[in-house]
């Protein structure tokens, strides 16, 4: 009998093709939270990786409950949610990676906004935490030497010292939402900016919002939530459109509702026609600038006063309903 | 400063986290600090100590009894039985509590603090704000009774002791209930001043009854269910207050924060 050889081992399976991108920084994996039986987020999956990314949604979609399980502030009732591969809810050093700027206007009133903003860098073990401080207050453009409290401050300037006490470490992901809110048009612009420029340095930046305009500044990455679920992921332009192809409402008040009506139907571009009153038609379209066009000839064709031109459905709950649709 | 031309905080010179806990726990305590003392709860509570202090003086000028036995009863009704735990759960209670009313808790809880330092610093804070109500008043109303030295020295142990375990547990209480004062009271009334008292067993899981033997242990003057062990007695309010802590600490390893 002789010796034989082993058989060589197997070689090793080919590594199954992940579907986290490499530069992946926060993932979500089927991700679900309800409170009390209401669902807040239903099974919610994605991954964003280093740039601005926009969380749009009406109010009460779950854009701030998912904000806060990206922040360990509340834990999924079912799925996974990483930070650079971690658990923030129990791994204090992913959490430790994270500048949030939440919703909620309160604040320690009785600081001053340096003081505040110190704290935040003291917690956060920075070195240096009143020139840290100082530093992201005039990031923010607010004085750092204003000895006002904070109670004393506008909802505008109140985001701002929340902004800069977000920033004071340094964080690797920035998790805004609703950030904007009660800032005037030109901090608005700045704040935009401030974010852009986060994003291209690298750093994961996630900003909630419910303005459509708004969003379309923030980037072209959007992930929109609608009634607790991921309704549309990628490109803003591509779901723009998609909102922009949907069928609209308007509602024309004149003083021929028949005879504009009449003369839109034989024009085209108009699906439907509805005659409300003796002064109102509601007209449907899926091309509203071409309709505003037509709208124009006909009055003038025809002797029609017009008194009101508006749409009914551009509203963001009725953008979120279409997108939802059949879900 | 426009935001083109700010820097932007870097990670050079700035990770550090693994600093001492000494410099966010005197952080937090001092936040905390002003937190709790709020006007309204000062001037309250100024003012209950103030009619303790009046009436220590014209109820003993008016009793019949030895001045000590005078004065430690009235310590043991007032002092012990109402002063110190009423004061320690409006502060303790609203130590975090408060936080997670107005929903700034996130603030201190999503930086990378560990969540004993945290709540150390809100039974720190509380044991602060509540020395003054609590220990200075009890100890001036012992006074002011002319109880001697042995009232004066039993008051303050007694009511030092029960700052610390009734801040603990308040401080606890807070952060597990949202109508925390509701439950302290319940407690206080229900539990402490009436099953308590009917007999030695529930005693021992009295906060009260320690405190007792203590400030009866000093005077010699007898008083009711005060007949624990003196080193006990010392002891369980500590364990006690110690364990409001940790309990504090878990609840914050596991609340959603909103």
């Amino acid at each position: 009998m002789s010796a034989q050889a082993p058989p060589p081992p197997p070689p090793p399976p080919p590594p199954a093709p992940s579907l986290v991108a490499a530069d992946t920084v926060v993932h979500v994996d089927r991700v679900s939270k309800w409170f009390s039986g209401v669902v807040a987020v239903s099974e919610v999956s994605f991954a964003v990786s280093p740039g601005v990314t926009a969380v749009l949604g009406p109010n009460g979609a779950g854009k701030s409950t998912l904000l806060r399980l990206l922040c360990g502030l509340t834990a999924p009732s079912q799925g996974t949610v990483r930070i650079f591969g971690a658990d923030p809810r129990i791994d204090a050093t992913a959490r430790g990676r994270i500048g949030l700027v939440p919703q909620q206007e309160t604040m320690f009133d009785t600081h001053t906004p340096v003081a505040f903003v110190r704290l935040a860098a003291v917690l956060h073990g920075v070195a240096g935490p009143e020139a840290t401080a100082r530093r992201c207050l005039g990031i923010v453009e607010l004085d750092p030497d204003d000895s006002r409290r904070i109670a004393t401050y506008s909802k505008g300037m109140r985001q701002r010292v929340k902004v800069a006490a977000s920033l004071v470490h340094d964080p690797a992901i920035l998790v805004l939402d609703e950030p904007l809110t009660g800032l005037d048009p030109r901090q608005r612009r700045h704040m935009i900016d401030l974010f852009h420029r986060l994003g291209d340095e690298g750093r994961c930046v996630l900003v909630s919002s419910h303005v459509l305009d708004e969003v379309e500044r923030f980037g072209s990455r959007v992930l929109v939530l609608a009634k607790g679920r991921l309704a549309a992921t990628g490109d803003f332009r591509a779901i723009r459109d998609l909102m922009d192809d949907r069928p609209h409402r308007i509602q024309i008040v004149t003083d021929q509702p028949a005879v504009l009506a009449g003369a839109l139907l034989g024009a085209g571009s108009v699906s439907g026609v509805r005659l409300i009153s003796d002064d109102t038609v509601h007209i449907e379209t899926t091309d509203v600038t071409r309709l505003r066009t037509l709208v124009a000839t006909a009055a003038v064709d025809c002797g029609v006063h017009l008194r009101e031109f508006a749409p009914l459905d551009d509203d963001l709950d009725s953008v979120f309903r279409y997108l939802v649709g059949g879900r | 400063m426009s935001i083109e031309s700010a820097p932007l905080p870097t990670t050079e010179g700035t990770p550090a986290a693994r600093r001492s806990v000494l410099v966010p726990l005197r952080a937090l305590t001092m936040l905390l600090l002003r937190n709790q003392a709020t006007r309204g709860r000062l001037v309250a509570l100024a003012a209950l100590g103030a009619v303790g202090v009046l009436v220590g003086a014209i109820v003993t000028d008016n009793s019949t009894l030895d001045a000590t036995v005078a004065g430690t009863r009235f310590v043991n009704l007032y002092g012990l039985s109402l002063l110190t735990p009423v004061v320690a759960l409006v502060f303790g209670a609203g130590a975090l509590g408060d936080l997670v009313d107005d929903r700034s808790l996130v603030y201190l809880w999503l930086p990378p603090v560990p969540r004993w330092v945290i709540a150390l610093a809100a039974w720190i804070a509380t044991l602060i704000v509540c020395s003054p109500f609590t220990v200075g008043v009890s100890v001036l109303m012992a006074a002011a009774t002319g109880g001697g030295a042995e009232l004066i020295v039993g008051t303050l142990w007694a009511s030092l002791l029960g700052l610390v375990a009734y801040s603990g547990l308040f401080t606890a209480l807070g952060l597990r209930f949202r109508r925390a004062l509701v439950w302290g009271f319940a407690y206080l009334l229900i539990w402490e001043n009436f099953v308590a008292q009917a007999g030695d067993g529930a005693a021992r899981l009295s906060i009260l009854s320690y405190l007792r033997s203590v400030l009866s242990a000093y005077t010699g003057a007898g008083l009711e269910l005060a007949d624990r062990d003196l080193t006990l007695s010392f002891v369980v309010p500590m364990v006690v207050g110690l364990l409001g802590v940790a309990y504090t600490a878990r609840r914050l390893h596991t609340t959603d924060v909103d």
